[in-house]
């Protein structure tokens, strides 16, 4: 077992048996902190029950959907600013301004204008993943070193080739960093506009469970998410990983 | 007959509203199977006349032809080329670095899996096939390079600096090893370098550029018999020529 594997497992020990602890010595009250079975069981009890199941697909529908939206329009928005530098001169100001300010802020805007359901929160989903991976898409165009390009001509590649062999593989890990953050934004996106003002979905679901006092579905809720989104992010940063083996020192070649 | 011939070639550059000189009349040219190597001072024009005649750009006035037809564009089939950095791609082995060129013309993965293992034997690193290139070392990577260039079986390979990120022992093993490929496959070989010992050690001429506009100012014949040794650099005979090239430069340079 690695020294880093052993600190990952003593720190989660230290958090449910912290939080085990705290139920029992009576430090939290415990309609604040539900006992970890209590949790455990009603989490349990989620995974068999439709109506629960229903909400979870949907908002990871919603999100799937505004994902697979936004990472093409992204990228290849990306891509043309990154080869046609006139263009990004005019654009990348616009676009650093709108990443600096909090989206959150224009949720009412949506739902004005496109009320509240499917199509609202999957636009605001869109929005939160657009940017951020146009912007690593536009860094990995960048980064493609002209010498590469050079040597593949000179070895005689075609257009279609410097593209599929040089351009695709070069840019791959910051495209793959890109859509790993912009996967994390969207989901923030789409469970904001569910918290905000929605009738359906997870989000929605967790909301009222905090309004109404709910404390142990509540956390059995955020659990449930969390682990979700922990899950989809480690997923893509393996793959980021396994690709980015072959970058390590590539600087210097 | 020679492989490549270059006549009255001039490059300008624009750079905001003042045109830049980078080369002037060049002119000259170069036998089968001769080492002919390319001096000259930092910023004289030597990459942007390799350029030109990689085919990668095009020149102002003049031109340059390899085996009678004008170089218009790259021309795989008959130049190779070895960069200053290695350029190899970080994603893909050695062994389908090599491979490269043979792959984008799309010949048949056995055939050139054959080929190409001969020429990494060929630079020593056939043990080496199925290493990436952030594990090889900055000489490696240059070997890979070297037989990357001759995986298509050019009649001509151009080399711009190729050791010059190396350090000194390791430059200097490679350029001795560079001339036991070179003997071997018995290519024509055009070098480009700032170092005066490396040129006056690898080459059979040495053409001397002035600084920008960049000109071709003396053309020397070194006729050190072969195979060389090392200890030819220390000879008073070497001493000689490489003082008279250093004047060639520093009087036209300041």
């Amino acid at each position: 077992m690695s020294a880093a594997l052993a600190g990952h497992l003593i720190f989660a020990a230290l958090l449910f048996g912290g939080w085990e602890l705290a139920g029992r010595l009576a430090l939290v009250d415990a309609s604040f902190l539900p006992p970890l079975p209590q949790v455990g069981a009603i989490l349990w009890g989620f995974l068999h029950h439709d109506a629960f199941i229903g909400d979870l697909v949907l908002t990871a529908t919603e999100v799937a959907v505004a994902f697979l939206i936004a990472a093409p329009l992204a990228i290849s928005s990306g891509f043309l600013l990154g080869e046609r530098l006139h263009l990004a001169a005019t654009f990348n100001p616009v676009v650093h301004l709108v990443l600096a300010v909090p989206q959150s802020i224009f949720l009412p805007v949506f739902i004005l204008a496109f009320g509240i359901g499917f199509l609202e929160k999957v636009l605001f989903g869109i929005t939160h993943a657009y940017f951020i991976i146009l912007v690593n898409s536009f860094a990995a165009v960048r980064s493609i070193p002209p010498a590469l390009v050079a040597a593949a001509r000179v070895f005689g590649a075609t257009r279609a080739q410097v593209y599929t062999r040089i351009y695709l593989p070069a840019m791959l890990p910051l495209i793959l960093t890109g859509l790993r953050l912009g996967m994390i934004l969207c989901i923030i996106g789409v469970l904001l506009a569910e918290m905000y003002a929605s009738r359906r979905g997870i989000g929605r679901l967790i909301f009222s469970w905090g309004e109404s006092y709910q404390i142990p579905e509540l956390i059995a809720g955020i659990l449930l998410v969390s682990i979700l989104t922990i899950a989809v992010n480690e997923a893509m940063r393996l793959i980021e990983l396994r690709v980015g083996r072959f970058y390590r020192n590539a600087a210097g070649n | 007959m020679p492989v490549i011939e270059v006549t009255g070639l001039a490059k300008d550059f624009r750079s905001g509203r003042a045109a830049v000189h980078a080369l002037r009349d060049v002119t000259f040219a170069v036998d089968e199977g001769r080492f002919v190597t390319l001096v000259g001072p930092s910023g004289c024009g030597k990459s942007t006349l390799l350029a030109i005649m990689a085919g990668l750009i095009a020149p102002t006035r003049g031109e340059a032809r390899i085996e009678g037809a004008p170089i218009t564009a790259p021309m795989p089939a008959k130049i190779g080329m070895v960069f200053q950095d290695p350029t190899l791609l970080p994603w893909k082995s050695a062994l389908a670095n090599v491979e490269f060129p043979l792959a984008l013309r799309h010949v048949d993965p056995a055939t050139r899996r054959k080929r190409c293992m001969e020429l990494l034997d060929l630079v020593g690193l056939s043990e080496f096939a199925d290493h990436y290139p952030h594990e090889l070392s900055g000489g490696m990577r240059q070997r890979v390079a070297i037989a990357r260039g001759l995986a298509q079986d050019p009649r001509l390979i151009l080399m711009d600096e190729p050791f010059a990120a190396l350090d000194e022992q390791m430059r200097t093993r490679m350029g001795h090893d560079l001339l036991d490929i070179w003997e071997k496959t018995g290519k024509t070989i055009f070098f480009i370098t700032h170092s005066l010992t490396e040129a006056i050690y690898l080459s059979d001429t040495v053409l001397v550029m002035s600084a920008r506009p960049g000109r071709i100012i003396a053309t020397l014949a070194i006729d050190f018999p072969r195979p060389r040794e090392l200890d030819i650099i220390g000879s008073e005979n070497f001493g000689r020529i490489r003082n008279r090239i250093w004047h060639l430069i520093s009087e036209r340079g300041e």
